[in-house]
């Protein structure tokens, strides 16, 4: 189906507006009425439709805008020589027109929109006390009769965020864990001090590696899950069908990820501190001259308990900021797929930020305790 | 005699074991206003997916505006989907768009229409779908579900598709709506010469807003014609559906209006 491109002649002389082409939708891009000089008042013309193609309701329209433009001074046309279809078409048009043009809003001065963050952000930091506020009060009695807890939902959510998550943080734990001593190594080796790659190793990857990067795995991927996951109901209405049925939103999606990530955080931690220091070991002793058998004995030596428990305590508290946020940002999202989408991306952004501000703190903390 | 809109022969649509469509035949000629009914789990919806090529069948072949849709590449077809227009059954509205924006898309993706005509036209479209004029500038999460039907409506029939495919316009409307939703359907196949075809359990819908009714059963279409005639069939699927309670007063009525009905049933 060709189509000829529509175009319209107003012929002054021969008193005749005539239609060229096909009016349609596809083929309407050279049609300007609004730039045609208006008629004189009293002057007739007739309309020539005998190259006129096809015309659909685009066609119509504009068509219609061409008529009112030419007849706004007075002037008429004389509309007898379209066919029934093509004149039901224009009379259709000008019954369902609209001639309204909603005003676009006023952009705001830039004081406007300083005070518009402002006031988001202290409304989004009263939201969270909110959600945490509501999220303790269904927590807290959940957590002393643990047989009220949904476990189902949290050993479900325990293999999502944990044994799903095994491969990926153990991999980048390895991968980092051989990093560390290549770069420590090549140092250490100058002073002919191989063997203290095994303490820094093991310091770091206990105290601040393993955690870190588990904490900022587990933020990308299942802090953004949560997020998305609930996201996706608000807008479905499938978080309000849960209240319709008596069931508390935060009992059934957000109660069993906050207690699913508590216990599992602690063990993905433990995991990522093995597969650290056995990445360490497999450069210690391929590249350094460092035996296996030698790293291991030693790693007890130079690791105490508390540099285990330094490490694990923040386990739980990561735990809590990633899954919190992640769901806070998911309860808040309304309306669009869009909304999901930036959801998503804050939670991400939120969590891995205050993880590390958590973990700068936990350090200085640390340091003025002496551990 | 004109090329059929929608040629359908021997379509086969499978999901693992479960057969839905086993050799369907269906055939719509142009301007002619279908409903497409049947009990639920038939494949209403997935039949229409075919017809829109957003699914392709396991066998048998497709002919849209007389072209098989088989032999066609990827940019035909695109061409082929631009002439039909498609109104899902949950609206489907683009969320983060308001109405206008929602309706403006196609033309604008698609037509050539000066910049400054676009959003008129866009306007237009959303008062023929008899929306009010303020409904342009709100988000779909804002509107009632009969809104969201009407809009994705106006967004359906923004390129003036030759082909409008409607799933279940009417559920959800009240019936003052739904009454309106049938007659702006058949206006605009008056209008236009739009060929229409529409999933619907409506008995409006079916006994007044629809030339024929296609009644899918046994995978198949089982019987096609207009719904007094399928009323009178007596395959148990179509006794069932057309000789309950509430199709026995349209059926009446429908007797009523088209007397000449009436004596064939005596001869």
């Amino acid at each position: 189906m060709s189509r000829l491109p529509a175009s319209f002649e107003v012929d002054l002389q021969a008193h005749r507006l005539t239609l060229i082409g096909d009016w349609t939708v596809r083929t309407l891009d050279r049609v300007r009425p609004r730039q045609v000089a208006p008629l004189a008042a009293g002057e007739v013309m007739t309309l020539s439709t005998d190259q006129l193609g096809a015309m659909d309701t685009a066609g119509a329209m504009l068509l219609y805008q061409l008529l009112s433009q030419l007849e706004s001074a007075g002037g008429r046309i004389d509309r007898s020589n379209l066919n029934s279809r093509q004149r039901a078409l224009l009379e259709l048009v000008a019954q369902r027109r609209v001639d309204s043009h909603t005003p676009s809003k006023p952009r705001e001065n830039w004081l406007a929109q300083i005070g518009r963050a402002s006031v988001g952000s202290i409304r989004e930091g009263i939201s969270y006390l909110n959600f945490l506020g509501e999220l303790t009060i269904r927590l807290v009695p959940q957590i002393l009769r643990p047989w009220q807890i949904r476990w189902r939902e949290v050993i479900n959510e325990i293999a999502l965020a944990g044994v799903q998550a095994l491969f990926i943080v153990g991999l980048l734990s390895f991968l980092i864990g051989m990093v560390l001593a290549y770069q420590g190594g090549a140092t250490l080796k100058q002073y002919g001090a191989n063997i203290l790659i095994v303490d820094m190793i093991a310091i770091v990857t206990l105290r601040e590696m393993a955690p870190l990067i588990t904490a900022i795995l587990v933020a990308g991927r299942t802090g953004s899950s949560y997020a998305a996951q609930i996201g996706t109901m608000k807008i479905t209405e499938e978080v309000d069908a849960l209240r319709a049925i008596g069931i508390h939103p935060l009992d059934m999606l957000v109660v069993p990820k906050v207690i699913a990530l508590i216990i599992v955080m602690p063990l993905l931690f433990i995991y990522a501190d093995v597969l650290g220091l056995l990445g360490g070991a497999m450069v210690a002793s391929a590249v350094f001259d460092v035996s296996m058998q030698t790293y291991f004995n030693r790693v007890p030596e130079v690791v105490s308990l508390s540099t285990l428990l330094v490490g694990l305590m923040k386990a739980p508290v990561f735990a809590v900021v990633i899954a919190i946020i992640g769901c806070h940002q998911g309860m808040r999202v309304t309306g669009s797929a869009a909304a999901v989408g930036a959801a998503t991306t804050m939670s991400v952004v939120q969590a891995i930020f205050t993880v590390i501000i958590l973990d700068a703190l936990f350090s200085v903390l640390f340091n003025m305790m002496g551990i | 005699m004109a090329i059929p809109v929608v040629e359908a022969e021997g379509i086969v649509n499978r999901f693992g074991q479960t057969v839905v469509h086993d050799g369907l035949d269906l055939r719509l000629e142009k301007g002619s206003i279908t409903a497409l009914v049947g009990g639920s789990g038939t494949g209403k919806t997935v039949l229409i997916r075919t017809l829109i090529m957003l699914r392709e069948p396991q066998a048998g072949r497709l002919k849209l505006f007389g072209e098989d849709v088989r032999l066609l590449s990827v940019n035909q077809r695109q061409r082929l989907r631009e002439r039909i227009g498609v109104l899902f059954q949950g609206g489907a509205l683009f969320t983060s768009l308001t109405v206008l924006e929602n309706v403006m898309l196609p033309i604008r993706e698609h037509g050539a229409v000066p910049a400054e005509a676009l959003e008129e036209i866009g306007r237009f479209k959303i008062a023929l779908a008899g929306l009010p004029p303020d409904a342009a500038s709100k988000y779909p999460s804002e509107l009632s579900g009969g809104m969201v039907k009407r809009a994705a409506l106006a967004r359906a029939l923004a390129l003036d598709p030759e082909l409008l495919v409607v799933d279940e316009p009417t559920s959800g409307l009240d019936p003052i709506s739904a009454a309106a939703f049938d007659e702006l359907i058949i206006e605009l196949r008056d209008l236009l010469g739009l060929t229409v075809l529409q999933v619907t359990h409506d008995l409006d819908s079916i006994w007044r807003g629809s030339d024929q009714v296609a009644f899918l059963g046994r995978k198949r279409v089982l019987a096609m014609g207009t719904a007094d005639a399928l009323s009178r069939r007596d395959e148990p699927e179509l006794v069932a559906y057309f000789r309950g309670k509430r199709s026995q007063v349209y059926a009446n009525q429908y007797r009523l209006e088209h007397p000449t009905n009436v004596e064939d049933e005596h001869v």
